[in-house]
């Protein structure tokens, strides 16, 4: 069976389709993570990631109107879905939770 | 809208993305990378856009984004992996097969590899030099009535006037001279080495000009251009001068004359047709003393080397050349010479002159060892092709049930197709680990420096990866086909397992064994005319003969003392100096005899007293040349009695008492005094020709014609004999090393084209027939197997063992005795088209074809042997229970 586990990558990869909310289609979170984090992934890993995610059910995703600067081909918007944002929050709360318990970091 | 026409991407990539890809992800990935790429040429411009286009199509090659339709080029990714599973399982249940199968086929691979290497290395001879195209050799042919010599080299002004006459044509020449002689000497006076060279040449200042030879140090355009110079190559330096650096340093050229080190050459590479360790300035000669031939249109011992101008055609130059003769040459010879321009490339493999710098190969050689590797080759996959095929059969039923599966016919043969691929590549790796261990051997047996690393050229990498896939396709086609064409229902309900392809086997094995069993009748046949070469008689004794080359010795004035003082000893029987290794070579001089208008050219050896005896020549007529008789020395000369045949005289005693004169008639003359047997003074490739001994007493002919003493000592003690040589040598002549050969050895290598033939034929028809045994043995495993139910009720029935294996081996004897049948005639008319080519041949005789039969006959039962005593020896109850 595929786990549920969040691996780093796809982790960058909710957040940001969160923080770009109804705009989070493939070329907006590649520069949204290359102006965040720095990293510029290919289109290939993105979309392997996209796909990953997809499949463990954290994002769903609808299709949008053609547009010219595609070359008449249309857009695939992606929205987080409830077990992603709980997931993220999950995975957040874990990190927090063991970084208080590092003696003096807080 | 946008305010520019959009970009487009590269096509053939958005293709090739439209092919891989699932269609679910297509469009989407397809609009990400255009607008992508609007955004890039914009950017960062046109190139690199495409260049990142491209990369992010080929990164899309991820599980997620390609096409897993069962339609598409990569369903069958996934059914790769059961395929590789399945050849895997496949391999291991029927191990012994599969050894066989894969041996069979490595060993012949690993045969096939090691020929093609030699092979390609013997056609890669001088072709190293950039304008190895333009350049050629100049041969002259100097014959009367089939008499004469075609010679490899020139006389001294040939090259030069050339120049100067067709500087259209010509743009540049080269001379090499080593006064033909077997070795002249060198010394490092101040290290005290001293040697004898034989690869020494004086050479032309265009020498750099016309070949493509590096020097690693000096000045490329002077380091030959001033007299006493010298140039020696980088194992040479070691010799003479260890550590030290040599530029500038003198060495002393034949005791007398001092050669100053002008630069180090790059040892010569293995594949020119001339090898040297030294080259000496070519002006160096015309500062000897007493050298006279500088304009001299007789003698023709320089080998010239013209450059031809580019764009220039051979027939040009070729059509001036009987003017060319005509105006140079003396008068008396000028009509029986011909000029010839032999290309460069050629001389390596097509050019068997006298005179040759070195033995050349043979075309021949490279003929036959191609045949003999594809023969191997062939073999080995007809066996790869057999024991599939009959493997085959015991896989029926796994067809039947993939068919009825839902297994299409086109998976069936990608499934044996890539089974044999399979089984191909791990041969290949196999044969190539076989030749990594035997390339040292194989370079010793070929006289080569082939190196491993030479496979790993892209070029040979690719040609491996070639020649796999083309194994594999070829021996996997038909049983794929075969395979696969089975009759699901037919198969599963009747039990009966379809024997197709039977008599296709049968066709090929018989096609094996004609093919071991030509190799088998070719080897022997060509060991014994090595041995007919090598052994037969040719007139004189060449055994316990030892030659010390003498040639630009002070040897001319201790001649008389050497032999009285040498001839003390009992050991030593006789002495006598020659002109030329006696069987191997001779010189060319003209004669006039009684009876002819003008003079011709005769084969000539100049020689000194006691030759006849030395070598054990007998004497038909008259008398041998003697000390009581001063008038030998050059009113006397002996014949041979082909020359006596030749000149239409009735008898050897007529002949006796016949005038001669010299040359043009001019110069002395006298009687011929004696008329000896016909002997082989050259190889047996030729046949004896006319030739006349001429004795040569004058001191002086130690300077350019006498090359060798030879002297017979006895057989019992040589060591001691060679000693009594050796000091009576070093007390005469302290400032010369002492040097010598044994001359039957030295006649040997004369047949060491014959000798590397039957070598590599005996070594490969032995694995040829190993490899088809080998197939032979798993297709008789295969038959007993099948027939072990058969047997068993017979058994019960009561045949005794006997007849089991009467029974068992019937079929491949039958077999065997097609292929006998059929490769009898077919060897029988090759060998003798071989044969013919030499002067001298064996018949073929009955021989060869019954031993080759009889052995091939003999191993193949034994093969067969095994299977049959296990098959009849196994407890019938035993077979018959088991399903």
């Amino acid at each position: 069976m595929k786990g549920t586990h969040l691996g780093e990558f796809e982790e960058l990869v909710l957040l940001v389709i969160g923080v770009l909310k109804d705009n989070a289609y493939s070329i907006s979170i590649k520069e949204e993570l290359k102006s965040n984090t720095g990293r510029n992934p290919s289109i290939g890993a993105l979309h392997s990631a996209l796909n990953r995610l997809h499949e463990k059910g954290y994002i769903t995703s609808h299709e949008g109107g053609a547009t010219t600067e595609r070359g008449g081909r249309r857009k695939r918007f992606y929205i987080i879905t409830s077990t992603g944002k709980a997931a993220v929050t999950k995975s957040h709360e874990l990190r927090s939770g063991l970084f208080k318990l590092i003696p003096g970091m807080s | 809208m946008a305010e520019h026409p959009p970009y487009d991407p590269p096509r053939w990539a958005n293709k090739l993305l439209e092919w891989f890809c699932c269609p679910d992800h297509l469009e989407m990935l397809q609009g990400d990378l255009y607008e992508l790429y609007q955004e890039r040429v914009k950017n960062m411009g046109k190139n690199r856009a495409r260049f990142y286009y491209i990369f992010d199509v080929v990164d899309l090659f991820r599980p997620f984004a390609i096409n897993r339709d069962r339609n598409s080029p990569f369903s069958s990714l996934t059914l790769l992996e059961n395929y590789f599973k399945v050849s895997y399982r496949n391999f291991l249940r029927q191990k012994v097969y599969s050894s066989i199968n894969v041996a069979g086929l490595a060993i012949g691979l690993a045969c096939f590899i090691l020929i093609f290497l030699y092979i390609r290395d013997e056609l890669s001879y001088d072709k190293f030099h950039t304008k190895h195209d333009r350049i050629y050799r100049l041969v002259e042919h100097f014959e009367s009535e089939g008499v004469g010599e075609h010679s490899a080299s020139q006389p001294f002004p040939v090259a030069h006037t050339l120049l100067t006459d067709f500087p259209g044509q010509v743009e540049e020449v080269v001379r090499l001279f080593n006064f033909q002689s077997p070795s002249l000497s060198l010394s490092n006076v101040a290290r005290e080495r001293e040697y004898n060279e034989s690869r020494i040449f004086l050479v032309d200042s265009t020498f750099f000009k016309v070949f493509d030879f590096k020097l690693l140090q000096g000045d490329i355009r002077h380091a030959l251009s001033e007299p006493n110079s010298i140039l020696l190559t980088k194992s040479m330096v070691e010799k003479y001068f260890g550590n030290e650096e040599p530029m500038g340093k003198v060495l002393q050229f034949q005791g007398n004359q001092d050669l100053v080190v002008k630069g180090v050459l790059e040892d010569a590479p293995l594949n020119a047709h001339f090898q040297f360790d030294f080259l000496i300035s070519f002006s160096t000669l015309y500062h000897l003393p007493n050298f006279h031939y500088k304009n001299n249109w007789y003698w023709n011992p320089c080998w010239t080397y013209i450059l031809l101008n580019e764009n220039n055609d051979t027939g040009l130059l070729a059509s001036y050349f009987p003017g060319f003769i005509k105006k140079y040459f003396p008068e008396f010879i000028s009509e029986d010479i011909k000029l010839e321009l032999q290309p460069l490339a050629d001389i390596h493999l097509k050019s068997k002159l006298d005179y040759e710098i070195q033995p050349n190969s043979n075309e021949s050689n490279v003929y036959v060892f191609s045949a003999v590797a594809i023969f191997v080759l062939l073999i080995a996959a007809i066996n790869f092709i057999n024991l599939s095929t009959a493997r085959a059969t015991k896989r029926a039923k796994e067809v039947a049930v993939r068919k009825s599966l839902g297994s299409d016919k086109r998976q069936l043969v990608n499934q044996f197709i890539f089974e044999s691929i399979f089984l191909t590549s791990l041969a290949v790796v196999i044969a190539l680990v076989i030749v990594f261990f035997v390339i040292p051997y194989f370079n010793v047996l070929t006289e080569k420096a082939i190196g491993f690393s030479t496979l790993l050229d892209p070029g040979y990498v690719l040609f491996i990866v070639a020649l796999t896939l083309a194994v594999g396709l070829v021996s996997g086609f038909y049983p794929a086909f075969v395979l696969s064409s089975f009759k699901p229902v037919k198969v599963l309900k009747s039990n009966h397992v379809p024997t197709g392809g039977l008599s296709f086997r049968k066709v090929l094995v018989v096609l094996q064994f004609s093919i071991s069993m030509m190799l088998i009748i070719g080897t022997i046949v060509a060991l014994n005319q090595l041995t007919l070469l090598q052994n037969d008689d040719i007139g004189f004794r060449k055994e316990h003969v030892v030659m010390v080359p003498v040639i630009r010795t002070p040897m001319a004035g201790h001649f008389m003392t050497y032999k009285h003082e040498a001839l003390q000893h009992p050991g030593i029987l006789s002495i006598t100096a020659v002109e030329e290794i006696i069987g191997a070579k001779h010189q060319v001089g003209n004669y006039k005899f009684e009876g002819m208008d003008k003079s011709r050219p005769f084969p000539r050896l100049m020689l000194h007293h006691h030759f006849i005896n030395t070598f054990d020549i007998t004497v038909v007529a008259g008398r041998p040349y003697s000390e009581k008789f001063a008038t030998d020395d050059s009113m006397a000369l002996i014949v041979n009695e082909k020359l006596v045949k030749q000149m239409g005289w009735k008898s050897s005693q007529e002949a006796v008492g016949k005038a001669f004169s010299l040359g043009e008639g001019h110069h002395g003359g006298g009687k011929i005094i004696g008329v000896v047997k016909d002997f082989n003074f050259v190889s047996k490739h030729h046949p004896i020709s006319p030739l006349v001994l001429d004795l040569n007493t004058i001191p002086y002919s130690f300077n350019l014609f006498i090359k060798y003493m030879a002297v017979r000592v006895h057989g019992n003690d040589l060591h001691a004999s060679l000693d009594v040589l050796r000091s009576t040598w070093e007390k005469l002549m302290p400032e010369r090393p002492f040097d010598y050969f044994f001359l039957d050895d030295r006649l040997n290598d004369s047949y060491r084209a014959e000798q590397k033939l039957s070598d590599v034929a005996g070594i490969f028809s032995f694995l040829a027939i190993l490899v088809a045994c080998l197939g032979l043995f798993g297709l008789a495993t295969f038959a007993t197997e099948q027939r072990s139910k058969e047997i068993g009720i017979r058994k019960v029935l009561g045949i005794n063992n006997g007849q089991i294996m009467a029974l068992l081996s019937r079929d491949f004897l039958i077999l065997i005795l097609i292929a006998f049948v059929i490769s009898c005639p077919l060897a029988y008319v090759l060998l003798n088209q071989w044969l013919d080519g030499f002067a001298y041949r064996i018949n073929i005789g009955l021989w060869p074809f019954v031993i080759a039969g009889m052995a091939t006959f003999l191993v193949a039962l034994l093969t067969i042997c095994f299977h049959s005593m296990k098959a009849a020896l196994v407890n019938p109850a035993m077979a018959l229970k088991y399903e």
